[in-house]
């Protein structure tokens, strides 16, 4: 079973590779930006980060609905495999954000739109892990893990445009021309090498939920078994 | 019946429950005023600032109540395992979903006559009729806001042993373009409007609404067809 | 040099990058053990 799946590892050593190239280039090949200097080379892992948490909320939105449907098992551990990598993402964002907000305004925490709806968007995520840690029977869970991840899915562009109204002022994002190419290239390649990695944090993820599921379901009959065995003897 | 039907029978069951028992909406508005008083004392007697902040003080107490409430709706079902009495009965889970989140609207909207004139006059604002309408109006969009994904995930709750952390944890992150569009359009209310903002904040508050009624309308017979 | 230029600031740099690593390090060794713990499990 190890060998037919050796493409995910695959991707995640690919993954990987790339982070390192992507990374230097970021950090010794590009130039420092105008204004911002060297403080604006943490873009190059924090907006690949950001994309892919999205990519990645999207994905299990997706699988949720296709949970919901199918009401199979594999669309279940994909659901909860996207939400808990996609926390994992939304986390390393939200602690990137921080430090820059820190070297750019000077404070820990400003309450920019991207800022404020990521630190929205773990909370929903992270509510959705809480139910589904507390539901013991397996179908159950399976709906209402999907259920949750619809819900809270529907919320984020809400809650971005309430952000934003709620914030009258909001800074103005920098637009590609303004971009040297050699600062596309380390950001284009991050973001890859951060969806490889996501792509095999996803198929780790999901396979041990299947495994656990399956020692559910194996486990159940083994609690009964006395009562065979004596039926036996 | 048909599903409109079922529905307001759900909602009537519900309001003669409540009517009988008037314990729960007693102990909840209770639970409101306590909570207005309590800000307060977070602030300090500064009438300025308390002005300011009048409007999130009683849209809090409202979202705090609102989890109170939600979760007792279900309770109720619970006891005596009322609700599996209710699946058996040839209404369509639709209607059911939606009797039970109109009456959660309701119930909610219910705070509003008790927590505002409290609010007005703990925090001393002053507000006429025009306002108080328009005030009443933002309540109900926020009330019914909050009671679609509250009545879903109180359905989804109700079981579990932890359902008093749930439900908040669950709910809260979620209504909170509720939460800033009811906050930003009453105190708008309370403190003047010269640009206009309220017809806006009104507008997603609606928004929100009508997202929510469909999607959990939607979702709520998945989420009960193993029993809850 | 136009004015607002933030100079240095490659602490905080180093400090993204190295909490990003750890992050997904940690996450991924997370993952390893309790596919590992699961595995002991079902052999034992």
């Amino acid at each position: 079973m190890t060998r037919q799946f050796k493409w995910d590892s695959g991707i995640g050593l690919l993954g990987l590779l790339l982070l390192f190239v992507g990374s230097y280039i970021g950090l010794f090949v590009a130039p420092s930006e105008r204004y911002m200097g060297e403080v604006q080379r943490i873009m190059y892992v924090h907006v690949p980060c950001a994309w892919n948490a999205m990519l990645v909320y999207m994905l299990a939105f997706i699988f949720a609905i296709i949970s919901l449907w199918t009401h199979r098992p594999k669309w279940d551990a994909a659901t909860t495999a996207a939400a808990e990598v996609g926390i994992v993402l939304n986390s390393l964002l939200l602690v990137q954000g921080s430090i820059w907000a820190r070297a750019t305004w000077g404070v820990w925490w400003d309450w920019d739109v991207r800022l404020t709806t990521s630190l929205i968007m773990l909370l929903l995520f992270a509510g959705v892990l809480a139910l589904r840690s507390f539901v013991h029977d397996a179908s159950r869970r399976a709906t209402w893990t999907a259920i949750a991840t619809i819900v809270a899915f529907v919320d984020v562009p809400l809650v971005y445009f309430c952000v934003r109204w709620w914030r009258s002022l909001h800074q103005v994002q920098s637009t590609p021309d303004t971009v040297a190419p050699m600062m596309v290239v380390p950001l284009r390649i991050n973001a890859f090498a951060i969806l490889f990695i996501a792509i095999w944090m996803m198929t780790q993820r999901a396979r041990l939920e299947l495994d656990r599921r399956r020692q559910d379901q194996v486990s159940e009959p083994e609690r009964l078994a006395p009562i065979g065995g004596s039926n036996n003897a | 019946m048909n599903l409109i039907g079922q529905a307001l029978t759900v909602v009537r069951k519900d309001l003669l429950l409540e009517w009988r028992g008037k314990g729960r909406l007693i102990s909840v508005l209770m639970f409101g005023v306590v909570t207005l008083l309590l800000f307060s004392f977070a602030v300090g007697p500064d009438s300025t600032l308390l002005r300011a902040a009048a409007g999130g003080f009683l849209v809090l107490a409202l979202l705090l109540s609102s989890t109170l409430g939600l979760s007792e709706s279900f309770r109720v079902e619970q006891e005596q395992r009322a609700i599996e009495g209710l699946l058996l009965l040839p209404v369509d889970p639709i209607a059911l979903y939606y009797g039970k989140t109109l009456s959660n609207t309701l119930f909610l909207m219910l705070l509003a006559p008790v927590l505002t004139p409290v609010a007005l006059i703990l925090y001393s604002v002053q507000l006429d009729l025009k306002g108080l309408a328009v005030l009443l109006g933002l309540w109900t969009l926020a009330a019914a806001g909050l009671s679609a994904p509250g009545t879903l995930y109180a359905a989804m709750t109700s079981r579990l042993q932890s359902q008093d952390v749930l439900l908040p944890l669950l709910l809260f992150p979620l209504v909170i373009p509720v939460l800033m569009g009811a906050v930003k359009s009453i105190t708008l209310i309370l403190t003047g409007d010269p640009m206009s903002q309220v017809g806006s904040w009104a507008a997603l508050l609606a928004s929100f609404a009508i997202i929510y009624w469909s999607l959990c309308g939607l979702l709520f017979p998945h989420a009960i067809e193993e029993g809850i | 040099m136009p004015d607002g230029v933030i100079i240095g600031g490659w602490n905080y740099v180093i400090a993204a990058y190295s909490i990003t690593a750890a992050g997904l390090l940690a996450y991924a060794w997370s993952l390893a053990l309790r596919r590992r713990k699961f595995r002991t499990q079902e052999e034992g």
